[in-house]
């Protein structure tokens, strides 16, 4: 069910987007993978959190990546883990990427179009939209 | 200040009425009950005999579980109050001012109700004025002792 | 300065929610427990003079008022329950050592899980329905940095373990197998049978993990409770004198935003900054440990703390379980008990409970002339903790 093949249950329907989150769904809303960049020492940084880990500054701006990543770690979802979950199951893979261009931020969403047992750490992947309305766009992975 | 009449009140300075069920247990029942009937209970522990407030599980002293309720004669004294005076929620605004207090109740030495005194102006209230037991029929499985000047 | 060797251990406890005691809620259950660890320690409730926990288990007033506690002069809470005891502990030694308090009691509450939607009965796993989201919010749940992994549909804490584990096998090269070893061994020291056979068919549920490597719901709610007293106050006592030889609760940074920091750390328990604080202060080292019990709300934890804590070199947490040195006669005993992923976490068997069992001497498997205890909470969540018992 859903855009994708092994695509994980949507749960989100708002993001709850605040002055450090709005330039991730901004820019994810134009198809665009964005991530927290300290304006002020330029570490990158996910989760977004209000503070720059490295040097304290609030200061934040969004870069934009080329969309593209390798898989740090994953796992199988092969039974639904909550009753919601259960008609229509589909196995899904969240996992965690790395995305090129963010050295030390890494995402955590789902490699989807892929087999689940074909997925493992240091697959390349690049990121596609689900484009869940006008306002919101979620990011999964795809291998290469 | 509201415009429209307050509602008819059985007693003088009485609190917002925010209860409407004891929400009872089987240990708390008796207490209900008699109040009811419009008979002060104290909870004691019958193994040791000290009362304690509220009735918990286990008695401090002994730690019998065996709880006991003494019918007691209704009459007490403040132990402490205060005047509330503000409506903090908009529905106290027809009852302020009310005073809630904690009062000794004679023949349960050692543990206090927390009630209100009624009928009373607030500037009438004082430590160790000696009170006894009126009733405020709620509903039909709440009745709430509240305790007026003797 | 610290605390080694200024307080002991001098009772435990376990109060369970049945028979005569089902309908028991907090602090009630609480009560139960604390007054049967002072019955073990041949204390009153009167020597005792303060409560702490892992996290909220019931208030402490509350608690002190209803149990007839006349004087409370420490009370506390870690800022997180994890895998219980272990850092509770620490807290304890602290107030004694500090001068706080001579007595202490430890309280920690293992909660009955109901089964989820009628999808099977391991919370870890699988959360009942309207339960909050997975660890470190990164489930998708409220929250404008939740959101942000939102797309990974990670509905429990299990979940987010799972991310970890792989991390952690995969780097090493460490197969279901070499787990599957170790769940055997588990099983085998708790008693149950288990074959190794039996572990590998059954079916994963989120990989690497099948409902054999979850700590599982327990169907009867229970509280731990622990009475730690000053030293000299325990030489008084007739239990055999178990101190705290050191002591240890902290994390690191990714403990807040898990999957953020260098790949060796992700995956790995995150305790080895702990191990090195504990042994420091015990003045110990691994091979100094006769029995280890280590946190294992997953099984591969304890393949990963084997490493941390220095019984093996890192990535080697599997070829150790694998050649059998993880037991008694062996290395170290680990989790002779069973562990968290076996029914003793059912049952009430908590880490501690049986470390204090070794050293006194009274355990199922017990380790010969066992002297030396270590005891870890769980991966995860801030604080991470370890303590050192020695019988002294």
């Amino acid at each position: 069910m859903g855009t994708f093949e092994h695509q994980p249950p949507v749960t989100l329907t708002d993001p709850a987007a605040d002055d450090w989150t709005q330039g991730f769904w901004d820019a994810a809303a134009e198809g665009r993978l964005a991530v927290t960049r300290c304006s002020s020492c330029g570490t990158f940084r996910l989760p977004p959190g209000r503070f720059c880990r490295a040097c304290g500054s609030q200061e934040v701006t969004y870069e934009t990546l080329p969309g593209t990543g390798t898989v740090f770690t994953c796992t199988v979802v092969r039974q639904p883990l909550s009753a919601q979950d259960a008609a229509g199951f589909e196995e899904y893979v969240p996992a965690v990427i790395d995305a090129d261009g963010a050295p030390g931020a890494r995402f955590v969403s789902a490699v989807v179009d892929c087999a689940p047992d074909d997925v493992a750490p240091g697959m390349k992947v690049r990121v596609v939209w689900d484009r869940v309305s006008d306002a919101l766009s979620l990011p999964y992975w795809t291998p290469e | 200040m509201t415009t429209t009449e307050p509602t008819a009140k059985p007693f003088r300075n009485m609190p917002p009425p925010n209860l409407t069920d004891p929400y009872a247990d089987a240990r708390t029942q008796p207490f209900w009950d008699a109040a009811r009937q419009e008979q002060l209970l104290g909870p004691k522990c019958a193994q040791c005999g000290t009362f304690r407030m509220p009735p918990s599980t286990f008695c401090p002293v002994c730690l019998s579980r065996e709880l006991a309720w003494e019918p007691l004669p209704g009459t007490g004294t403040v132990y402490t109050f205060i005047v509330v005076r503000h409506p903090l929620n908009p529905m106290a605004a027809d009852y302020v001012p009310f005073m809630p207090a904690a009062i000794d109740a004679d023949g349960a030495p050692g543990m206090r109700f927390i009630s209100n005194v009624v009928d009373c102006e607030p500037e009438d209230v004082r430590v160790g004025m000696p009170v006894r037991v009126v009733w405020n029929h709620v509903s039909n499985t709440l009745t709430l002792p509240f305790w007026t000047p003797v | 300065m610290s605390l080694k060797d200024e307080a002991a251990v001098v009772g435990v406890a376990v109060a369970r929610a049945e028979g005569a005691d089902a309908q028991l809620a907090m602090p009630d259950l609480a009560i139960v427990a604390a007054n049967a660890a002072l019955a073990d320690a041949g204390l009153e409730r009167a020597d005792v003079q303060g409560f702490c926990s892992p996290s909220g288990v019931c208030d402490h007033g509350a608690l002190a008022s209803q149990m007839g506690v006349p004087e409370v002069s420490f009370s506390a809470t870690l800022t997180s329950g994890s895998g219980g005891g272990a850092g509770a502990l620490a807290l304890a030694a602290a107030a004694i050592s500090g001068g706080f308090a001579d007595v202490v009691v430890t309280l920690s509450r293992y909660e009955s899980a109901p089964r989820s939607g009628g999808t099977g009965p391991n919370a870890l796993l699988r959360p009942p329905p309207g339960a909050a989201a997975s660890a470190y919010g990164l489930s998708g749940g409220p929250g404008p940095d939740g959101a942000l992994s939102a797309p990974a549909a990670l509905r429990s804490y299990g979940a987010a373990a799972a991310l970890t584990a792989n991390a952690y096998l995969h780097r090493y090269g460490i197969s279901r197998e070499h787990v599957g070893r170790w769940v055997v061994q588990a099983r085998a020291n708790a008693g149950e049978k288990l074959s190794l056979d039996d572990y590998l068919a059954a079916p994963l549920v989120i990989d690497p993990f099948s409902e054999l490597d979850a700590a599982p719901g327990i169907a009867t709610s229970y509280v731990a409770a622990v009475v730690t007293a000053n030293v000299e106050r325990a030489r008084d006592l007739d239990q055999p004198l178990v101190v705290i030889a050191g002591a240890a609760t902290g994390g690191s940074p990714i403990n807040g935003a898990p999957w953020q920091g260098p790949a060796e750390l992700v995956a790995s328990s995150g305790h080895r900054d702990v191990a090195a604080d504990v042994y420091g202060m015990a003045g110990a080292s691994a091979s100094d440990i006769d029995v280890a019990l280590l946190a294992d709300d997953f099984s591969p934890w304890v393949l990963m703390q084997l490493e941390d804590y220095g019984f093996c070199g890192v990535g080697e947490g599997g070829t150790f379980v694998a050649d059998g040195r993880a037991v008694v006669g062996g290395t170290v005993a680990v989790n002779t008990h069973g562990g968290n992923i076996t029914d003793a976490f059912a049952r009430g068997v908590t880490h501690i409970d049986e470390a204090v069992r070794q050293l006194r001497g009274t355990a199922t498997n017990q380790v010969p002339d066992a002297s030396t205890a270590l005891v870890t909470g769980d991966p995860g969540t801030m604080p991470l903790s370890a303590v050192i018992m020695r019988r002294a």
